[in-house]
């Protein structure tokens, strides 16, 4: 259906008088402060100190804090040690597939995780299937896995994420936060003295712990625990 | 095995009653001493209401350090519309000095599993956990025991005392953080979660474990129920101190003896310190640590003080962990208190910056007092700084974490101004001092 001639030019020629007369969006910005919700931060930066040292201590806080889930983080942990990858996932092209290809049944890769020392899946397996794939139990998973492989490797915390759902930033965080776990195998020389001195096997032993009570018995003369 | 400590023979025994049994998680022993009487009575004449009614009448207060009503948490928990409940009992004992916990699971493992058993009954639980840590392998194998023995004998598990109703009781492993022994946190690390404390209200007692109403009680406080119950409310109330009756359990240190007592509520910091066996002949208390790491500093003039949380919040200590370190002469008050500000810094989760930040500038500030690098502004800046920690504070480690520092500056000024102003220790602990100031050998 074809309009009649010159109702084209009437419909914009309205347009254009509607929008004359309507209140103005453009803000005249130095003069008129733009108005934003009044928890905006803008753009999220990391700040360095007097050093030229990143402040970030890559602690996960505001990865888990973000309530819409926008913060992303990669890199090195302060130790320069552990390569730490994680973000919402379906911030990666490669992870937004994950679904489509668990409704087709078939198996999903996490071409991520094998970037990191591989490791015999088979143990780790076992234990998921133990707990249920519960993240409810990521401490007990967290003390199996490291009771299997004596350390956590990045890629058995990676496919902890994939396969209980539970966030990479919440679980590193969590493993990061208990002294009983580490990071490294015992006796790797980039581990650092404490995490050489936990690998005194699945019971762990708390350095702070040992450090606080024979420097309470050296602050009350020198007396030791029992010695008169 | 933790050391028990010999208390007067009148004194009345509530929690070590059984301190002298042979073997602890025997089962039949335990039956005859009256174990699994009170869950009997509660589940088959009180019911959960009067359950609850019956401590109320008791007057019994957490030993977790907040002495908040046991029964008022428990109502609380009770009345909440929910279809799933949990009772945990925090047995995890962070304080490393103090084994109180690990006293109690030691010796009478079954007054905490039936504790726990009766609050699960009262709040309309099916399931109580008992974190206990890990470490501590002694307690953990008796509880573990005792757990499974009263399972087989029909006191716990899906038909309890055949009542149709089902108890359970899980032991919890856990370890590896000082934080653990805050309730929000302990819920957090019972999650599989980070521990870091939440912020209070909500309550545990209305959105806890999973977001289910939880009690969270100390073992103290869990293994104190079945003995109320068995013995009635009356007699609970004429123990101790009035304000909050019956016992606690101290783990006391000085430099003659150490272990773990119970004592009678309101007992004077005198006769704790006598228990401990005093401070040797010839020597003098200097200062009483009352609380753990996060304790007070409290001078040889407070021995009057009463050991309630009351008088010792107005003296600038807490009960906290139980613990009660003595400390004589040749100890120096500076050095105690950088020592226990640099713990509780070292053990913050980090989740408030008060905290995060605070702790680690008050241990730099008691560092440098110490060391003999003091700034002019220094013990300004501290009173300034622990008034704001404790301002802002999301939970009590922040709070208390002030307390070393705090209580040093205000018993202890001329031992802190000899390190200031004359760069010497009197107790010769701070020996950089001399050299800082050059004039060191």
């Amino acid at each position: 259906m074809t309009k009649p001639p010159g109702l084209g030019i009437v419909e914009g020629l309205a347009l254009t008088l509607r929008r004359f007369f309507a209140p103005k969006a453009t803000i005249r910005y130095p003069e008129v402060p733009a108005d934003v919700p009044h928890r905006f931060r803008g753009r999220l930066q990391l700040l360095y100190d007097e050093y030229g040292t990143l402040k970030c201590e890559t602690c996960f806080q505001c990865a888990q804090a973000c309530p819409v889930e926008c913060i992303d983080m990669g890199g090195f942990d302060t130790r320069g040690r552990y390569h730490v990858h994680w973000g919402p996932p379906e911030t990666y092209a490669e992870r937004r597939e994950e679904s489509a290809l668990r409704r087709s049944g078939r198996t999903v890769p996490d071409p991520a995780y094998e970037h990191w020392t591989p490791i015999d899946p088979a143990p780790l397996e076992a234990i998921l299937e133990a707990h249920e794939y519960d993240p409810a139990r990521l401490l007990e998973i967290l003390e199996a896995t490291q009771a299997a492989y004596g350390y956590l490797p990045v890629a058995a915390l990676r496919r902890i994420s994939q396969a209980t759902g539970a966030w990479y930033a919440m679980i590193y965080g969590t493993a990061s936060y208990y002294r009983q776990f580490r990071f490294a195998p015992p006796g790797d020389s980039a581990g650092d003295a404490a995490d050489a001195d936990s690998s005194g096997g699945a019971a762990a032993r708390r350095p702070s712990e040992d450090a606080y009570l024979a420097a309470l018995a050296t602050a009350l003369g020198g007396r030791g625990v029992g010695q008169p | 095995m933790t050391r028990i400590l010999a208390t007067p023979a009148a004194w009345p025994r509530l929690l070590l009653a059984r301190a002298a049994a042979a073997e602890p998680t025997d089962l039949t022993a335990a039956v005859r001493d009256g174990a699994f009487v009170a869950l009997r009575s509660a589940i088959r004449e009180l019911g959960p209401t009067a359950t609850i009614a019956t401590l109320a009448d008791s007057g019994l207060r957490g030993r977790g350090g907040a002495a908040f009503p046991t029964a008022e948490k428990w109502r609380i928990a009770a009345e909440q519309p929910a279809d799933r409940r949990f009772v945990v009992v925090n047995a995890y004992g962070a304080d490393p000095a103090s084994a109180t916990d690990r006293a109690l699971l030691e010796r009478d493992p079954y007054a905490v599993v039936e504790g726990a058993a009766i609050a699960a009954f009262a709040v309309g639980a099916e399931e109580a956990i008992v974190a206990v840590r890990a470490e501590a392998t002694e307690a953990r194998n008796a509880l573990e025991r005792a757990v499974a023995a009263a399972e087989a004998a029909g006191y716990l598990g899906p038909d309890v005392l055949d009542s149709g109703l089902t108890i359970r009781v899980r032991v919890a492993p856990v370890t590896g953080a000082y934080m653990l022994g805050e309730e929000t946190v302990l819920l957090k690390a019972l999650e599989g979660k980070r521990g870091q404390p939440e912020q209070r209200p909500p309550y545990p007692a209305v959105r806890g474990l999973f977001g289910a109403p939880t009690v969270v009680n100390n073992a103290a406080t869990i293994a104190l129920v079945p003995w109320i119950l068995r013995n009635g409310p009356t007699a609970f109330t004429g123990l101790g101190d009035p304000t909050v009756p019956g016992t606690w359990l101290v783990a006391l240190r000085g430099p003659v003896g150490e272990g773990v007592a119970e004592v009678p509520t309101g007992i004077s910091l005198r006769e704790l310190v006598d228990l401990a066996g005093g401070v040797g002949p010839g020597r003098s208390v200097k200062a009483i640590l009352v609380g753990g790491p996060s304790g007070g500093l409290l001078p040889p003039d407070l021995l009057d003080t009463p050991y309630l949380p009351a008088a010792l919040r107005a003296a600038g200590a807490h009960v906290g962990s139980g613990a009660v370190v003595i400390a004589d002469e040749r100890s120096c008050v500076v050095d105690l208190a950088r020592l226990l500000t640099g713990y509780c810094s070292a053990e913050a989760c980090g989740k408030t910056i008060p905290c995060r930040i605070g702790t680690r500038r008050l241990f730099e500030i008691a560092e440098r007092i110490a060391t003999g690098r003091p700034r002019p502004t220094d013990l300004e800046l501290a009173g300034d700084l622990a008034a704001d920690m404790v301002a802002s504070a999301l939970c009590d480690h922040e709070r208390l974490a002030t307390l070393p520092l705090t209580s040093a500056l205000r018993y202890f000024r001329t031992e802190l101004d000899d390190h200031i102003l004359r760069s010497s220790c009197p107790a010769g602990v701070c020996r950089p001092i001399a050299v800082a100031a050059g004039r060191g050998s």
